[in-house]
C-alpha cells in the first residue's frame, strides 16, 4: 500500500504540470484580456492606459514566455499577483478557501447523514410511501438547478417567513455563532440537496443488490441480529461503490459552490473564481483551476485507499 | 465504519475551526460596532479603494476619500475640498497672452485626513503629480495633460498652469490622495501599495474611515468624529457595503428587509412598486442606450455606408413600443446622446419618427429591392447583417431582438452572435462588427470628441466627418458656456441628420431606499449617489 500511495504522489507532479498547461492555454485561448473590465464600466478610457496596464502585467509578452515565467514562479510557491486587486493569488485564495471548506464541509457532512439514513430506509421498505416520496425528491433535487431552488428558498424562508438571511455570513453589528449558523443553513443545505438525492439512490440500489448475498444468510445463520446484520454486514459492503462515489463529488461539491456562493453571497473561492473569470484575472484563474486539479487528484486517491479499507479483497501493489 | 467515521470527522473539525473565526478580513475595528448602521446591497466587489486606480465605479471609496468637486443629484459640479470652483467670472481663471491659463482653486481650511494630519495644498499638487505619471493607470489620465504645472501660493491655495482652455477642467480631481502617505512613492509602487488599496492606509478626508474588509463579503466604513463640515456629520455610525452580485438574491436581500439601499434591474420594478417600507427612485442615469452600425468591416461598408440607408433602418425601429413596452414605461426616448440631465442637451434636435413605409421606400430608392426569399439584395450583397450581442446584457439583448423583428419586416436579416463580456469588449473596441446595442456611461460634462471625431478614441463605429472634428474639437476647448452649448447643438443636430447611430432611450438606474433612510438625493453620474451620504439619516 505504502509504495502504490508514493508512486501515485509522484505521478501527481507530471500531471499537475500538464493540467496547468492545458489550463493555461485555455485561459488564453479565451478572447478578451484583462482590460476588459477597465473597459468594461462604459467610461471613456485613455488608450495609453489600456497599454500601460497591458505592459504592467505582463500579458503583452507571447504566451510561452508568460507560461514559462509563470510556471517558474509557481514551482516556488508564488502563484503571482491578481491583475485586479494587485494581491498575491495565495493570499486571495487563503482568506477564501475557509469559507468554502466550511460550507463544502457542512454540505458533505448533511449530505451523508441524510443520504444514509434514507438511502437504508428505503431499500429496506421498498416501494412503501416513503420510499416512493423519497425517490421523488431524490429525482426532483437531481434535476432542480441550483440557482433556482436557492432563490427560491430565499423567497420562503427569509422573504416569507423572515427566518433566515438571505445572504453573506454574518449580519455585521450583530455578529455571533448563531447568526453565522443561521446564515449557513440555506447555502448548505441547496449545495446538499443534489448529493442527497443521489447518493441515496446509489445507496439503496446497492444495499437491495447485496441484500441477496451468500454472506447475509450465513450471518442470520449464525444467530447474529438482524440489526447487526444490516447495519455491518450489508450496510459496510453496500458502502464501498457509495464511498468512491462521494469522494469524487467532493470536486462536483466545488463547481456546485460556484453557484451557490453566487446566489448566497458567500464569500468563498467560487465567488472569487466568478469575479476573476469575469475579469479575465489569469493569476487567480489559474491558482483556483490548479488547486481545484489538485483536490481532485488527492480526492481520487483517497478514494482508491479508502477502496482497500472498506474491502479487505482489493489490494494495491 | 468506525474508519468512515474518522473520515467525517475530519471536515467536521474543520468546520468548526471555521467558525470560530478565522477567514480574510482586513481589519481597523470590531465587527459589532452598533449604532446607526446604514446597511447597503452593492452589486458587486470593488477591486480596490484608490479611486483613480480602481476599474470599478467608486463610491465606496468617496465615502471616505473626498476630491476638490463631486456631482449632486443635479448632475452639476460642486465643490466640496475646493472652496468654490473657479470661472472667469470669480477672477479665479486668469488668461496669459500665450493663450495659456492660471487656474486658482481656493481650498478649505480646517479639513484634517483621518490620521489628524492637515490637508493642504501639497496633497493636490501631489495627486496631480500622481494622475499624469503613465504608470498611474488612471482612466482619464489624458484629460489631465493640458496642465503644465501645479504651484501652491500657501497650505490653501493651488495655482494650476493650463496650455490652453480645456471644457472639462472643472469636473478634475474628483479624489485628493494623501501626500504625507504615498508622497514618497513612484506611481508604480502606489497603484500596487496593498495597505492603502485594501483599507489599512486607506486615509481620506471623508465621513466615513475605513474599519473593515472582509474578504467576498463586506467592507464597513465608520463615522469620523473629525469630519470638517461639523460635528453634527455624519448622521449615521457605520456604513456596511455588502457585496451582492447576483441581482435575484440583491432584490431578495432587499425585500426580506434587511438592507436600507440596493440598486435593482428596470425589469424588477414593478415586482416591488408597491413595497411598503421601500421607495423605489428610478435614477436617470447618464447614460444612453443606442443602435451602432459600424463600417470598419467590408460587409458593414456595403451595407452602412450611405446615411440614406441608415435612415431607413432607423425609422422601422419603434423606439416608443421599446421605451414603454419593453422597459415598462420606466425610461424615456433618446433624441441625442446627451442627457436631458445635461444642461448641454438640446430637446429640439428631431431623430426619424417610426415608419415603416418611409423606411421600404428609403431603401427602394437606395437600390435595394426584395429579393426571393424577402431579404433585400443589391449587386448581390443580401442586407443582413449581425448585432454583436454581450453575454449577461439582458436589457441589451432583448432590444437587439425588437430590432431584428421590425427590420425583418422591411426585409433586412439580422442575426446575433453573442460573446461573453471580456471577448464582446474586445471585439466592440476592434471595430470588427457590424451592429452593437450599447451604453457609454458620459461624465457630467459630456464630451463627444472621443465618440464621434475621425481619431476618436471610442469611435469603434467608424464614421469621419472632419467638418463635425472641428466642431467637436472647438466645443473642448472653450470655457465659455454658450459657445460650448451652440457647438454641441450643432453637433447633436447633425449626428441626427447624418444617422450616425441611434439613440433609443435614457437609461435608468433604479435605487430602492428604505424609508427610514433620509435626506437621499440619488445622482446618475459615475460618482453615484452617495455624493451626500455624510447627511443621510437613519430612522430606527
Amino acid at each position: 500500500m505504502g509504495t502504490y500511495v508514493r508512486r501515485r504522489i509522484l505521478q501527481t507532479v507530471p500531471l499537475i504540470i500538464g493540467i496547468s498547461l492545458v489550463v493555461f492555454g485555455i485561459i488564453q485561448a479565451a478572447p478578451g484580456g484583462p482590460e476588459g473590465s477597465l473597459l468594461g464600466t462604459g467610461r471613456f478610457v485613455d488608450p495609453q492606459v489600456i497599454l500601460s496596464y497591458r505592459h504592467r502585467l505582463g500579458v503583452d509578452q507571447p504566451i510561452p514566455i508568460q507560461y514559462v515565467r509563470w510556471l517558474g514562479a509557481a514551482v516556488s510557491g508564488d502563484l503571482g499577483v491578481s491583475f485586479a486587486t494587485t494581491r498575491p493569488v495565495v493570499n486571495l485564495i487563503v482568506e477564501r478557501l475557509p469559507a468554502t471548506l466550511e460550507l463544502m464541509a457542512s454540505s458533505f457532512v448533511f449530505a451523508a447523514i441524510i443520504a444514509i439514513a434514507l438511502g437504508i430506509y428505503s431499500a429496506l421498505r421498498q416501494y412503501t410511501t416513503l420510499d416512493v416520496v423519497a425517490t421523488g425528491v431524490s429525482f426532483l433535487g437531481i434535476a432542480m438547478p441550483v440557482f433556482w431552488f436557492g432563490l427560491i428558498l430565499q423567497l420562503v424562508f427569509s422573504v416569507k417567513l423572515g427566518l433566515l438571511p438571505v445572504a453573506g455570513t454574518e449580519t455585521v453589528g450583530a455578529t455571533s455563532l448563531a447568526d453565522h449558523l443561521k446564515h449557513l443553513i440555506l447555502p448548505a443545505f441547496v449545495l446538499s440537496f443534489r448529493n442527497v438525492a443521489g447518493w441515496s439512490r446509489y445507496l439503496r440500489s446497492s444495499l437491495i443488490g447485496v441484500s441477496a448475498a451468500d454472506y447475509l444468510r450465513t450471518a442470520r445463520a449464525k444467530g447474529l441480529t438482524e440489526r447487526r446484520v444490516i447495519g455491518v454486514h450489508a450496510v459496510g459492503n453496500a458502502l464501498i461503490p457509495l464511498v468512491s462515489i462521494m469522494a469524487l463529488n467532493v470536486a462536483d461539491l466545488f463547481s456546485g459552490a460556484v453557484i451557490t456562493e453566487t446566489v448566497f453571497a458567500w464569500p468563498g473561492i467560487g465567488r472569487l473564481f466568478v469575479q476573476a473569470m469575469f475579469a479575465r484575472d489569469y493569476p487567480v484563474l489559474m491558482g483556483i483551476l490548479l488547486m481545484g486539479s489538485f483536490t481532485v487528484i488527492v480526492f481520487n486517491l483517497l478514494a482508491d485507499i479508502m477502496y482497500g479499507v472498506l474491502d479487505p479483497r482489493i489490494r494495491y501493489e | 465504519m468506525r474508519r468512515l467515521s474518522r473520515a467525517i470527522r475530519t471536515p467536521l473539525l474543520v468546520a468548526l475551526s471555521i467558525l470560530s473565526g478565522c477567514g480574510g478580513t482586513n481589519s481597523r475595528g470590531g465587527a459589532n460596532s452598533g449604532g446607526k448602521i446604514l446597511r447597503i446591497a452593492y452589486d458587486r466587489e470593488i477591486d480596490l479603494l484608490n479611486p483613480f486606480t480602481s476599474q470599478n465605479l467608486v463610491d465606496i471609496s468617496f465615502s471616505m476619500i473626498e476630491g476638490l468637486v463631486t456631482t449632486d443629484e443635479s448632475n452639476r459640479y460642486i465643490p466640496v475640498l475646493a472652496m468654490t470652483i473657479p470661472t472667469k467670472e470669480n477672477g479665479l481663471i486668469v488668461s496669459n497672452k500665450d493663450g495659456s491659463l492660471d487656474i486658482t482653486w481656493p481650498l478649505r481650511q480646517n479639513v484634517q485626513w483621518h490620521d489628524g494630519v492637515p490637508f493642504t495644498s501639497k496633497d493636490v499638487c501631489f495627486t496631480w503629480r500622481f494622475v499624469v505619471d503613465p504608470g498611474s493607470e488612471t482612466y482619464n489620465r489624458e484629460q489631465y495633460l493640458g496642465i503644465q504645472g501645479c504651484r501652491m501660493p500657501d497650505d490653501h491655495t493651488v495655482v494650476f498652469h493650463w496650455d490652453g482652455e480645456y471644457a472639462f477642467y472643472d469636473g478634475l480631481f474628483e479624489a485628493v490622495l494623501p501626500a504625507h502617505i504615498l508622497g514618497a512613492m513612484t506611481a508604480e509602487q502606489i497603484v500596487k501599495y496593498e495597505p492603502f488599496n485594501r483599507g489599512s492606509a486607506t486615509v481620506g478626508t471623508g465621513p466615513f474611515r475605513f474599519a473593515e474588509w472582509k474578504a467576498g463579503e463586506y467592507i464597513r466604513v465608520v463615522r469620523n468624529d473629525h469630519y470638517w463640515r461639523g460635528a453634527e456629520y455624519p448622521k449615521v455610525d457605520a456604513i456596511v457595503w455588502a457585496f451582492i452580485p447576483d441581482a435575484n438574491t440583491r432584490l431578495n436581500a432587499l425585500k426580506s428587509g434587511q438592507y436600507h439601499y440596493g440598486r435593482i434591474q428596470p425589469t424588477q420594478v414593478k415586482e416591488v412598486a408597491g413595497q411598503a417600507d421601500y421607495t423605489i427612485h428610478l435614477i436617470k442615469s447618464n447614460s444612453v442606450m443606442h443602435l451602432d452600425l459600424g463600417i470598419r468591416t467590408k460587409h458593414g461598408q456595403a451595407l452602412f455606408a450611405e446615411a440614406r440607408v441608415r435612415t431607413a433602418l432607423f425609422e422601422a425601429i419603434d423606439r416608443k413600443a421599446i421605451a414603454e413596452q419593453l422597459m415598462e414605461g420606466t425610461v424615456r426616448i433618446a433624441n441625442s446622446p446627451i442627457n436631458p440631465v445635461s444642461r448641454f442637451h438640446q430637446p429640439d434636435v428631431t431623430m426619424p419618427e417610426f415608419n415603416p413605409n418611409t423606411s421600404r421606400r428609403l431603401l427602394e430608392e437606395a437600390g435595394w429591392t426584395v429579393g426571393s426569399d424577402g431579404v433585400r439584395v443589391k449587386d448581390g450583397v443580401r442586407f443582413s447583417f449581425v448585432i454583436l450581442n454581450r453575454a449577461g446584457a439582458a436589457d441589451r439583448i432583448v432590444v437587439a431582438q425588437v430590432v431584428q423583428s421590425q427590420l425583418k419586416a422591411i426585409g433586412v436579416e439580422v442575426t446575433f452572435e453573442t460573446l461573453e463580456s471580456a471577448a464582446w469588449t474586445q471585439r466592440w473596441r476592434s471595430g470588427q462588427w457590424e451592429a452593437v446595442v450599447s451604453a457609454w456611461f458620459l461624465p457630467a460634462d459630456p464630451s463627444l470628441t472621443g465618440l464621434y471625431a475621425c481619431d476618436g478614441a471610442n469611435n469603434m463605429a467608424g464614421f469621419c466627418d472632419p467638418s463635425l472634428d472641428t466642431v467637436l474639437k472647438r466645443s473642448d476647448h472653450t470655457m465659455s458656456f454658450p459657445a460650448r452649448k451652440h457647438d454641441l447643438d450643432e453637433v447633436q443636430a447633425r449626428l441626427a441628420t447624418t444617422a450616425r447611430t441611434l439613440p433609443l432611450y435614457y437609461n435608468v438606474v433604479p435605487e430602492m431606499v428604505s424609508r427610514k433612510v433620509g435626506n437621499y438625493r440619488g445622482s446618475g453620474t459615475n460618482l453615484g449617489s452617495f455624493w451626500n451620504v455624510y447627511e443621510w439619516t437613519l430612522a430606527p
